[in-house]
């Protein structure tokens, strides 16, 4: 009997176990890990394959992380079923029952399978979301030649120019006619898609797999219905999503994610979930599947404090984003939309508002991201921006905004 | 208790003398002479913002529950023990721009030089040799005080009775001319 059960090894339980600890230091805690590593971050994921980051560096916690917090590491365990009171785990083929007081789903997400013949049982096709994913990709590009990237995410992107680095032929295929297709613009996606192509990657958007081609059981290339572009090493990147499949007799009531509201409860009393698994109400109130690092950090650390007891509710996830595209920063906040847009272009830079209502509901910023964190704060607090017309477009617009100064009294004035 | 940056608003004159003082204080050289041609070109920490008919030296205010600490994957954001100082490792920082684009006050960007992320570190190594920090101390309208939230809210006690002594020395001045007015003298 375990006081507190934690299933997930990521961000959201580390975060949750730092913040329960802080509160309560004699329940006894056991982590139940599918992964035999400690905790990692999977954020630099396509540094780590094109090697600017060393492997270490992934390690967030010394490797006394669970001793010094006086909890029981279970790794190579899968959940397989949640029932009141007990859950059933699978390690090394044998099933074991873990009773549990308290249990906290973090079971983050994993990643999704466009429904393209071949990809699964194909050796050379990878998806980019594990430390055992990147050292796969990492051992196959030392022999590939030609990388083909399903989906323009920003891991799509990260992948692809990771192996752009290590000297791959690359070529990025997107389904939507333009890349980044949840961040951006159509217009400012062009500018990206012109940066990848500079740096020499393909980019073929509208373009819909098919099938993975193999032969003796390796893939050969991808099938389009232009016809077979060859590869030898292919990431599926086509976005994530949590596998829920284990809590259908728990009675945790899910939709896309597992539904929990402000203190990362459960419908379940003694369940809560946090991480890329759970659908928490975002900064707008309404219950969404967002998965990012920061969201799953903040989950945590509430439902830490939630588990030990206390008052804690979130103050509502955020819709934020940004990536590096061969130096380039791009970053998107809010969600796409036709609400009134204000832009500033300078140089290399361009950045994008939209207002609805006199609030700010969207930004998307390419070269010059700067102040873009004040811009979401003004969002999630409804500021109205009006006042500030296009300005709010500009760099160095921030809580101290800047308003327009008046035109300079010319000193040859008529 | 820490001690913090306060910025009095109403002092501030946007000389951007702080900006300055802060590129240099970062420099490799620390002579301002010498660091305008460094390369990497030595950056602010602190930005002059104007608002409205005001400005404002706008830089890190070190949150006690930091967006960008939890935002960073990589562990580079952290809070230092001792000080309290909200830092960025640069060795483990790859610049993602997780915490540019998560910090509630604009106070956190992107540095092109390095491709790390930039902001202020409350001059870690002029604090320690029991100076003040280069923008406070190059601040000549006093706009910026260093100093314990207990430590400014004294000042603002004394300043305020500075300012009650003030007046009554000039209700007497006005008095006593008021008297000699009336007893026909001449001033």
């Amino acid at each position: 009997m375990s006081d507190l059960v934690i299933v997930g090894n990521g961000p959201a339980a580390v975060a949750a176990i730092e913040r329960f600890r802080s509160l309560d230091s004699r329940s006894r805690v056991t982590v139940v890990s599918q992964e035999e590593v400690p905790f990692y971050s999977p954020c630099p994921l396509a540094e780590y394959v094109e090697g600017s980051v060393p492997r270490e560096r992934l390690f967030l916690r010394p490797a006394s992380f669970y001793d010094d917090n006086g909890v029981e590491f279970l790794g190579g365990a899968t959940a397989v079923e949640l029932h009141r009171g007990v859950v059933v785990i699978s390690k090394a083929g044998e099933l074991h029952s873990l009773a549990w007081h308290k249990l906290l789903v973090a079971t983050g997400a994993v990643a999704a399978r466009p429904p393209v013949d071949g990809i699964e049982g194909t050796a050379g096709v990878f998806a980019l979301k594990t430390l055992s994913d990147a050292e796969a990709i990492m051992a196959q590009a030392r022999r590939a030649r030609r990388a083909v990237v399903i989906g323009s995410g920003f891991i799509g992107l990260e992948a692809a120019q990771a192996l752009r680095r290590l000297g791959l032929d690359v070529t990025v295929l997107e389904a939507l006619d333009q890349v980044l297709p949840q961040m951006l613009d159509a217009d400012l996606a062009e500018i990206v898609r012109s940066r990848l192509e500079e740096n020499g990657v393909k980019v073929l958007c509208a373009a819909l797999a098919r099938a993975i081609e193999s032969e003796r059981g390796a893939v050969r290339g991808v099938r389009l219905d232009a016809g077979v572009l060859p590869a030898d090493l292919v990431i599926i990147a086509t976005g994530v999503r949590p596998d829920l499949g284990w809590l259908a007799g728990s009675g945790v009531a899910t939709d896309v994610g597992v539904l929990v509201d402000a203190s990362m409860a459960t419908s379940v009393p003694g369940i809560w979930a946090a991480g890329d698994v759970a659908q928490a109400p975002a900064w707008d109130g309404r219950q969404r599947l967002i998965p990012t690092w920061p969201n799953a950090v903040s989950m945590g650390r509430i439902a830490g404090g939630s588990m030990a007891g206390g008052e804690s509710r979130h103050s509502g996830t955020d819709v934020v984003n940004v990536v590096r595209v061969f130096g380039m920063a791009v970053a998107s906040f809010g969600e796409r939309s036709n609400d009134e847009p204000h832009d500033f272009a300078t140089g290399g830079a361009r950045r994008r508002v939209r207002i609805r209502e006199g609030v700010i509901s969207n930004g998307q910023f390419i070269g010059d991201i700067s102040g873009s964190g004040a811009l979401l704060e003004m969002m999630r607090k409804g500021v109205d921006v009006r006042r500030l017309g296009g300005v709010i477009a500009r760099p160095g617009v921030g809580p101290a905004w800047s308003l327009p100064r008046p035109p300079k009294p010319g000193r040859h004035a008529a | 208790m820490q001690k913090a940056i306060f910025t009095l608003m109403e002092r501030c004159v946007a000389c951007k003398s702080c900006e300055i003082a802060c590129a240099v204080a970062h420099s490799q050289s620390g002579i301002l002479a010498t660091a305008q041609f460094e390369k990497p070109l030595p950056r602010s920490r602190v930005r002059i913002t104007s608002a409205g008919a005001y400005s404002f030296a706008s830089r890190c205010v070190h949150c006690e529950d930091a967006a960008c600490i939890a935002a960073c994957p990589t562990g580079a954001m952290h809070r230092e023990a001792k000080t309290g100082v909200v830092a960025v490792d640069q060795d483990r920082c790859i610049g993602c721009w997780m915490c540019v684009v998560t910090c509630p006050f604009g106070a956190v960007t992107a540095d092109p030089g390095t491709g790390k992320a930039l902001k202020c570190d409350l001059c870690a190594v002029r604090t320690a040799k029991g100076l003040g920090p280069a923008c406070v101390d190059a601040c000549p309208t006093g706009a910026m005080v260093y100093a314990t939230p207990d430590e400014l809210a004294g000042m603002r006690r004394s300043a305020t009775a500075m300012a009650s002594v003030g007046a009554v020395e000039e209700i007497e001045e006005s008095v006593a001319l008021w008297r000699n007015l009336k007893g026909g003298r001449a001033i």
